[in-house]
């Protein structure tokens, strides 16, 4: 429940409180709750459309939530705007630069936007040019960057006026893997500097990396928030065992003492201990030919989103 | 150090871009320099004078109108007036048409009311698209009317010994002699009267606005227009340097940070003021030495330009913002570009439009803001009198632009 006009507990950073966006009838967001410490990832795991960036959007004061509240650093985003976003940057999914400015002009401007000049803004730009890899790439047009150089010097310019907040709407998609590589290492850096990390992604093994807490979103809701350890738990000692084929023909009751998690025809998934001791009888109970083919997964972070959603984080 | 305000440093990227794209600021630049010669070539005048044609309908036919008429196909008068006899209802289908400068119709009795010294009647018809010929009939014809009251009234007796003979068409020696002594000496005895250094001095002025006028060349006619021409085309592509920005994801991420959107617009706004400063300095100074315009009125005539090409962007800025996305931004705003060009006197001066395209184009904002300046600038009219409506009308315009736009462009953030 929100008290409203009352200070959120000061040891966080990133607040969110009964967040929901509404588009119409469509609910992007639904009463969403999570909260960021400093020098702490949090991550929102979630498929696209799951209202990751709907929930990003909101935090950094681009879209007005219809309900709820958002702190940054004990500012309100709605009532304390431009405190708020001093204390926050943002590295939005998509490239946010022009591309006809060098990477140089480029931080120049986004630093100004922050507030930071003289002495002091161009120690910035040099010292988060090295950060990320470009400082040799400084002077060039960013139209003559490399897709991942783009990304980079696009962290860069959220990182410039050293925010104790930030936002991360899936940094690395299409990224390749050395500048992956890069932008990860500099957002663990960045935690180590105590900086308060929201980070969004698709990416199982990016939130297993990186993520102190992991919330996953579906469908505009949180549906498990913990640490990876404790999600992980969720699934306790079961393995998800997948099945593709006709099943068309099977009764479900074949699996009765297994916890199905989704049947349809081509498509069957489903949870079972010490998946790999017993498989072959387990698929003795299908007809033969109908089971086209069979995968096995330990508990981890994709196997309790199919569990939880029955779908997969990359549908 | 404190910081540079936001709306500086967006004007500074803004220029920065303008002057990396070259050519775009040169097509600026030349394209209406360009279009200017090709219409002045086209229209076959190149540097040459202004040109137009009289109607005249004389139901009178007498000696009196008929020099009344001759005025106009003597002298200086016939090289710029082509003087075309007319009926009544052709002259009403070409005035209808926009297809001559004024239309004089003398009604019959006219001769007989002159040399009777009785009160008369000349009808003057204007082409309200044209501005400077038909004012040089109205004033030519006033001059002769006075000419005329002051014949009846000084020459009445020589006049009622001249009307038998032009009624009869019988000119008798003796009668003449007798009448030209009259005349002779009523002239030497008004001399002292008609010819004293202040009426010198009047008819130095009449003389030296029909040279002004004589002076008008089509180059002349459409500067202005070039010039407006420059502001629309660079107030286009800076309005569509906004949804770029949006659409490059730079709106959104701004306002993520501390600095507001209305300081992002301002920023804009003073690009677009550099912006049109340049252009105006180029094209003004060309104006100024090429047609001979006077260097006292170029400060106003650059403020001029200035300010109406921040109304124009302004505008621009509305149509892109409305836009659901840059395509349809682009779309739209060329589409109203052309229109403005062609109707706004531009492409064509206004003055050589057909009547009912000519009254459009003076109701765009465009077409009010040139005219005013042409008025001021190439006619000679009081600044107040031409500027003045067009002043109060471009400021109501910026101040409501600049609210409506600061709000719309928050709005762009969820468009893309």
């Amino acid at each position: 429940m929100i008290v409203k006009g009352k200070k959120p507990w000061q040891k966080y950073m990133i607040q969110v409180q009964a967040l929901t966006k509404n588009y119409g009838q469509f609910t992007a967001a639904n009463d969403i709750y999570f909260e960021v410490n400093p020098g702490e990832i949090f991550g929102l795991l979630g498929p696209n459309g799951a209202g990751k960036s709907t929930t990003i959007n909101c935090i950094s004061g681009l879209l007005n939530p219809s309900l709820g509240e958002i702190y940054i650093n004990q500012s309100s985003v709605l009532s304390e705007a431009i405190k708020a976003k001093a204390s926050l940057g943002l590295v939005p999914q998509d490239l946010a630069l022009y591309e006809d400015l060098s990477g140089q002009e480029n931080l120049n401007f986004w630093g100004q936007a922050y507030g930071l000049a003289g002495d002091q803004l161009k120690a910035r730009i040099e010292a988060v040019l090295e950060q990320v890899g470009l400082t040799s790439r400084a002077k060039d047009l960013v139209s003559t960057y490399s897709g991942g150089m783009k990304r980079r010097l696009n962290f860069a310019c959220a990182i410039l006026h050293e925010p104790k907040a930030l936002l991360l709407d899936e940094p690395t998609v299409g990224v390749d893997p050395q500048s992956r590589e890069h932008l990860l290492t500099a957002v663990e850096t960045l935690k180590e500097q105590g900086t308060a990390v929201l980070y969004t992604t698709h990416y199982m093994e990016e939130a297993e990396r990186l993520c102190d807490r992991i919330a996953i979103i579906d469908h505009g809701k949180i549906i498990a928030i913990g640490t990876v350890d404790e999600l992980r738990n969720k699934m306790g000692e079961k393995d998800l065992i997948s099945l593709q084929g006709d099943f068309s023909d099977v009764e479900s009751s074949v699996l009765a003492e297994y916890e199905v998690i989704e049947w349809q025809n081509h498509t069957v998934r489903f949870m079972a201990e010490n998946a790999a001791g017993q498989l072959s009888g387990l698929l003795a109970k299908f007809p033969p030919r109908s089971i086209k083919q069979t995968s096995v997964q330990q508990a981890n972070l994709e196997s309790l989103f199919i569990k939880l959603t029955g779908r997969e984080l990359r549908d | 150090m404190s910081a540079t305000p936001m709306p500086f440093t967006v004007a500074a990227i803004r220029l920065k871009k303008i002057f990396r794209e070259k050519w775009s600021l040169i097509s600026w630049l030349a394209i209406p320099i360009i279009i200017m010669f090709l219409m002045s070539l086209i229209a076959g005048t190149g540097g040459g004078k202004l040109t137009g044609r009289l109607l005249v309908t004389d139901h009178d036919q007498t000696g009196v109108s008929n020099f009344i008429i001759g005025g106009f196909s003597q002298g200086p008068m016939a090289e710029i007036f082509t003087v075309k006899q007319v009926k009544e209802a052709e002259g009403q289908e070409l005035m209808d048409a926009g297809e001559a400068s004024a239309w004089i119709v003398l009604e019959k009795g006219f001769g007989d009311a002159v040399l009777n010294n009785q009160p008369t009647t000349i009808k003057l018809m204007k082409n309200p698209a044209q501005s400077i010929l038909p004012q040089m009939v109205e004033t030519s014809m006033k001059l002769l009317v006075d000419a005329a009251s002051y014949v009846q009234v000084l020459f009445a007796k020589e006049l009622a010994v001249l009307k038998p003979m032009l009624e009869t068409k019988k000119f008798n020696d003796a009668e003449l002699v007798i009448l030209t002594l009259g005349i002779k000496k009523q002239i030497e005895s008004l001399e002292e009267t008609v010819f004293p250094p202040q009426l010198k001095l009047i008819e130095q002025q009449v003389e030296e606005a029909e040279d002004e006028a004589a002076n008008i060349t089509f180059g002349l006619l459409m500067f202005p227009g070039a010039v407006f021409m420059s502001l629309i085309f660079s107030a286009n592509s800076l309005a569509v340097n906004i949804w770029d920005d949006a659409s490059n994801g730079v709106i959104p991420r701004l306002a993520s940070t501390p600095s507001a959107l209305g300081s992002y617009f301002n920023g804009q706004i003073l690009a677009a003021v550099a912006a049109f400063v340049l252009v105006v300095l180029v094209l003004g100074l060309f104006g100024a030495f090429y047609f001979g315009l006077p260097l006292s009125k170029l400060p106003v005539m650059m403020l001029w330009l200035v300010f109406s090409g921040l109304v124009i962007y302004l505008l621009f800025c509305l149509i892109t913002l409305l836009m659901p996305t840059l395509k349809s931004a682009n779309i739209v705003v060329n589409a109203t570009t052309f229109p403005l060009l062609m109707l706004g006197g531009s492409l064509f001066p206004m003055e050589t439009m057909p009547t009912w395209l000519a009254t459009i184009g003076q109701f765009l904002p465009n077409g009010f803001m040139l005219k005013g300046l042409k008025d001021w600038l190439i006619r000679s009219e009081p600044m107040m009198e031409s500027l003045l409506m067009p002043l109060i009308f471009g400021l109501v315009m910026l101040i409501v632009l600049w609210v409506v736009n600061r709000l719309l462009i928050k709005q762009l953030i969820h468009k893309v």
